[in-house]
């Protein structure tokens, strides 16, 4: 399975990141400081993680997705801010004069803890176990009582509720949490649209597609063709959710349509007299 | 979680309200002098109505006695005498408990037979019955000396009051420092009073409420609101139920202070869902606030006005943190968030919010009304006022117990609790619910307060404290508490939700006869990472059972490394064997053993017959000269280096 886009551009940014991140009120706009010593100078609220990867520095994350808010769950992106640990992809750069460090043996430390866990659940998802090998965090079999392949990230859930509907949760506590639809069974709300499984970081939720049909959660779902093309992209169901705010029309027919368009309005710039005869 | 407590909810409680609206704050001073100006009952029976008393048959007896009153023809209040339930005596051992006044004496261990003596007897005759006193040598209550050292300021009123009645809380001066408030002080010196008096957060941590109410008098943003939190979910504590149960009306008012000082317009007390009780008291008590004028729609005239709303928790020992709290009265699943804006600043609905514990709440009035300087003539400096504890575990003397902050955890165990009964010794004491700390007994100069406490790797947290004997084992008593905090996870972090059961995979093998070598080294890494990497409050202390344990207590999971459990308490991991110079042959092990397995009659010592023992620990039990204990095991490791 492909490795879902990690740096997405940052469309429909959720309140929760808003929240995360939001500036006080009446403060200067930006905030200087160092990251691994590297002097910066950002926009007020702007988190640790996406000041640190502007300047190249890699800091490995899981929960996290660009476009959806962050939860800081996993803890994989913990770094060093003033002696202390702080969860990259929420910590706002709120003040002058931070210093924070990604790399730290405190940090190292706490990572390759946070891997060695998770390596546990998800043994033989590719991107933990490179992460596992990379750090030296190999899972012990003593602790792999449930190594089910998911690591509870909740991408899944956040992805689904960023598309509309909702139709999957995190369900349970503790050790015993696990993605579902309602009351465990397949979920009655889901379109088929597979928000959830191209955002999941180890692959974990499985779906097939025939040229007409897909099967995702034990649900299938037929793929209606493009009115234009033929080409089965979206289901029924992902048609009739997004009503008439959508186009049936697949993405490259889609994209033909919106260049005619932008063809026409060019016109009417350079004679708008002509280009309303036409 | 479904409610297994099975408490009768609806005991007699009187009179709730006053029949009336207060108009402003000099009618509410002309209803306190005309209340306090009643002639008092001649003599009146207190019954005890907090958690431990119900549960051990309270309302049973308090029925009884009140048919028992009918019998004799005493209606209600005829004669000046009375019979009333009332908030929580203390002593939960001796219940259920009755205290008479004006006598003061305490009655305890009461059945419902007994009711007809109490009232003839004593209410009637005036008469002791001495074969009822709670403390046989002791029948007066203040004598007993579970409650000399005892300073008690939160819980005043109890065995004064009928619990949430109004009447009765404003005639014990309730609701005096919200006259004051409105009449002389004024939002801003009511909130300096409580900036000043140092009071801090009786809900674990102990930070500054005046910090968190000046956050929140300049946070910006409006509605502003107020939470109280009675999410009281650690195993053996019941302050805070006993608190919302016994003496509702002082939350409240403290909450009504707290909405006048910082202009807060809405608050919430968040309770337990187990606690459907204490559901049914705030929300009685409330409503007879509100009806008075004391709560709601411009309080005592005055303009102001505060909605108050009781919500029933979400049943998960997580909604405590405060987060996870202001979610799961949003609506959401209570969770926590990463916390780097403060509730203060963004809280409920992400508007400014203030919450505290219910105890910091009922502090507020008393501070109030008596003024910071009056505040901190109690306790120790930097750690004023008094806190409840709940004494459980292995002593003489269980119960709630109020002291001065800075008070020592021996006169704590010893002086109220009567230290360790059946002649075992003091092991340890675990304090601050499941994520504090295990201390051992050099621990018991320790003043009680937030900072000595945490210094020695404990926590005060809510307040509740176990006290283990030398047959409780530690690395059992760690592995106990981190299967609770790993049942109550709450699965949203990964170091808590994968981390804790490394943990108790780890405590149980060494509890089990499983042990490892290096398990301790690694428990106490795994331990500290948790600490450091967890999301919330709850998952970076989550750790502290085993760090406190293996702090004071490392020689015992060396053992346990090597399958010996020393308190015999681990089943096959120690053989019991009775030391014939200590053995004074009372037979006792001999009654107690299942397996007949001990064998010696009359004078001589008693032995174990190894073939026969189960090694189910009762004979240790059983003794109370030390005789019997715990050897390790034959052929394990280590056995002949005992």
């Amino acid at each position: 399975m492909p490795e879902p886009p990690e740096r997405s551009p940052a469309r429909g940014r959720g309140p929760g990141g808003e929240r995360a991140a939001s500036p006080p009120a009446a403060a200067a706009l930006t905030a200087s400081g160092t990251i691994d010593g590297i002097p910066v100078t950002v926009r007020r609220g702007t988190t640790l993680l996406s000041a640190a990867r502007e300047l190249g520095i890699d800091i490995p994350t899981l929960c996290h997705h660009e476009g959806l808010p962050p939860e800081g769950s996993c803890r994989l992106c913990l770094c060093e801010v003033k002696g202390q640990l702080a969860v990259s992809c929420m910590y706002p750069l709120a003040a002058d004069g931070f210093a924070a460090l990604t790399g730290s043996p405190a940090v190292m430390e706490a990572r390759r803890h946070v891997i060695w866990l998770l390596a546990a659940r998800a043994p033989k998802a590719p991107r933990i176990a490179r992460l596992a090998e990379e750090y030296g965090a190999r899972p012990d079999p003593r602790f792999m009582k449930d190594p089910d392949g998911c690591i509870r990230c909740g991408r899944c859930v956040r992805a689904c509720r960023a598309s509309g509907p909702e139709a999957i949760a995190l369900c349970g506590r503790g050790y015993g949490r696990f993605v579902t639809g309602p009351f465990g069974r397949p979920p009655e709300d889901c379109i088929g649209c597979l928000a959830c499984a191209l955002s999941c970081p180890v692959g974990k939720i499985a779906f097939s597609e025939r040229p007409d049909r897909r099967r995702i959660w034990e649900r299938d779902f037929e793929l209606a063709p493009c009115p234009e093309c033929g080409a089965r992209v979206f289901t029924r169901e992902q048609l009739a959710f997004h009503g008439a705010a959508a186009s049936a029309l697949c993405p490259s027919c889609r994209r033909r349509a919106m260049a005619g368009e932008l063809r026409k309005a060019a016109a009417f710039e350079a004679a708008p007299a002509l280009a309303r005869s036409l | 979680m479904p409610n297994t407590q099975n408490i009768p909810c609806s005991p007699p409680e009187g009179p709730a309200g006053i029949g009336r609206r207060l108009a402003g704050p000099e009618d509410l001073r002309a209803l306190r002098l005309e209340l306090s100006a009643r002639p008092r009952p001649k003599r009146r029976l207190w019954a005890c109505g907090g958690p431990g008393c119900l549960a051990s048959g309270a309302l049973e007896v308090f029925r009884a006695v009140e048919a028992a009153c009918r019998a004799k023809g005493l209606e209600e209040g005829s004669a000046g005498l009375r019979a009333d339930l009332t908030g929580c005596l203390g002593l939960c051992e001796r219940g259920p408990l009755l205290e008479i006044e004006p006598e003061g004496w305490l009655y305890g261990g009461l059945k419902p037979e007994d009711a007809e003596e109490i009232v003839e007897e004593t209410l009637i005759g005036g008469r002791l019955v001495p074969r009822l006193a709670a403390d046989p040598k002791h029948p007066l209550k203040d004598g007993i000396p579970f409650y000399l050292p005892q300073k008690r300021l939160i819980m005043a009123r109890f065995g004064r009051s009928r619990p949430g009645c109004l009447e009765d809380y404003l005639a014990a001066g309730g609701y005096g420092a919200l006259e004051l408030s409105v009449t002389e002080l004024g939002p801003e010196e009511t909130f300096r009073r409580v900036e000043r008096s140092g009071l801090r957060g009786r809900g674990g941590g102990g930070f500054p409420a005046g910090r968190k109410w000046r956050a929140l008098k300049e946070a910006s943003g409006s509605p502003r609101y107020l939470i109280a939190n009675g999410d009281e979910g650690d195993p053996g504590a019941f302050m805070n139920r006993a608190l919302m149960e016994g003496d509702p009306l002082s939350v409240i008012e403290g909450m009504t202070l707290g909405a006048y000082a910082l202009g807060a317009e809405e608050g919430f007390v968040y309770v337990r869902h187990e606690y459907p009780l204490s559901v049914e008291r705030l929300s009685a008590a409330a409503a007879a606030a509100e009806a008075a004028g004391l709560l709601g729609e411009d309080i005592l005239g005055g303009g102001f006005s505060f909605r108050l709303r009781i919500v029933e928790g979400g049943g998960a020992f997580v909604c405590g943190e405060s987060t996870a709290l202001t979610a799961s009265i949003e609506g959401r699943e209570g969770q926590p968030r990463v916390k780097y804006v403060r509730t203060t600043e963004s809280g409920l609905w992400e508007r400014p919010t203030l919450l505290q514990n219910v105890e910091s709440w009922a502090n507020v009035p008393l501070i109030v009304k008596n003024g910071p300087d009056w505040f901190q003539a109690t306790g120790s400096p930097g750690n004023p006022g008094t806190k409840v504890f709940s004494l459980v575990g292995k002593v003489r003397r269980t119960g709630l117990v109020e002291l001065p902050l800075g008070t020592s955890v021996g006169a704590l165990v010893n002086d109220a609790g009567g230290g360790v009964p059946k002649g075992r010794r003091f092991k340890a004491v675990q304090s601050g619910g499941p994520s504090g700390g295990c201390l051992p007994e050099s621990c018991l100069d320790l003043p009680l307060d937030f900072d000595a406490l945490t210094a020695a790797g404990a926590m005060m947290g809510s307040g509740g404290l176990i006290v283990m004997d030398d047959l409780s084992c530690l690395v059992d008593a760690a592995r106990y508490f981190t299967a609770f905090l790993s049942e109550e996870s709450c699965g949203k972090c990964a170091p808590c939700r994968e981390g804790l059961p490394v943990l108790l995979t780890v405590l149980a093998d060494l509890t089990e006869g499983r042990g490892r070598p290096g398990d301790a080294d690694f428990l106490e890494s795994q331990a500290r990472l948790l600490g450091a990497t967890a999301l919330c409050g709850l998952g970076k202390s989550a750790a502290n059972p085993v760090l406190s344990t293996l702090r004071h207590f490392r020689e015992e999971y060396l053992e346990h490394e090597r399958g010996f459990c020393r308190a015999g308490h681990c089943r096959g991991m120690y053989l019991p064997e009775v030391d014939a110079g200590a053995c004074r042959a009372c037979g006792a092990c001999q009654k107690a053993c299942p397996a007949s397995a001990i064998a010696g009659r009359g004078k001589e010592p008693r032995r174990v017959e190894r073939g026969k023992c189960v090694t189910c620990g009762a004979c240790l039990a059983a003794c109370r000269f030390g005789a019997a204990r715990a050897a390790r095991p034959e052929g394990g490791p280590d056995a002949g280096t005992a």
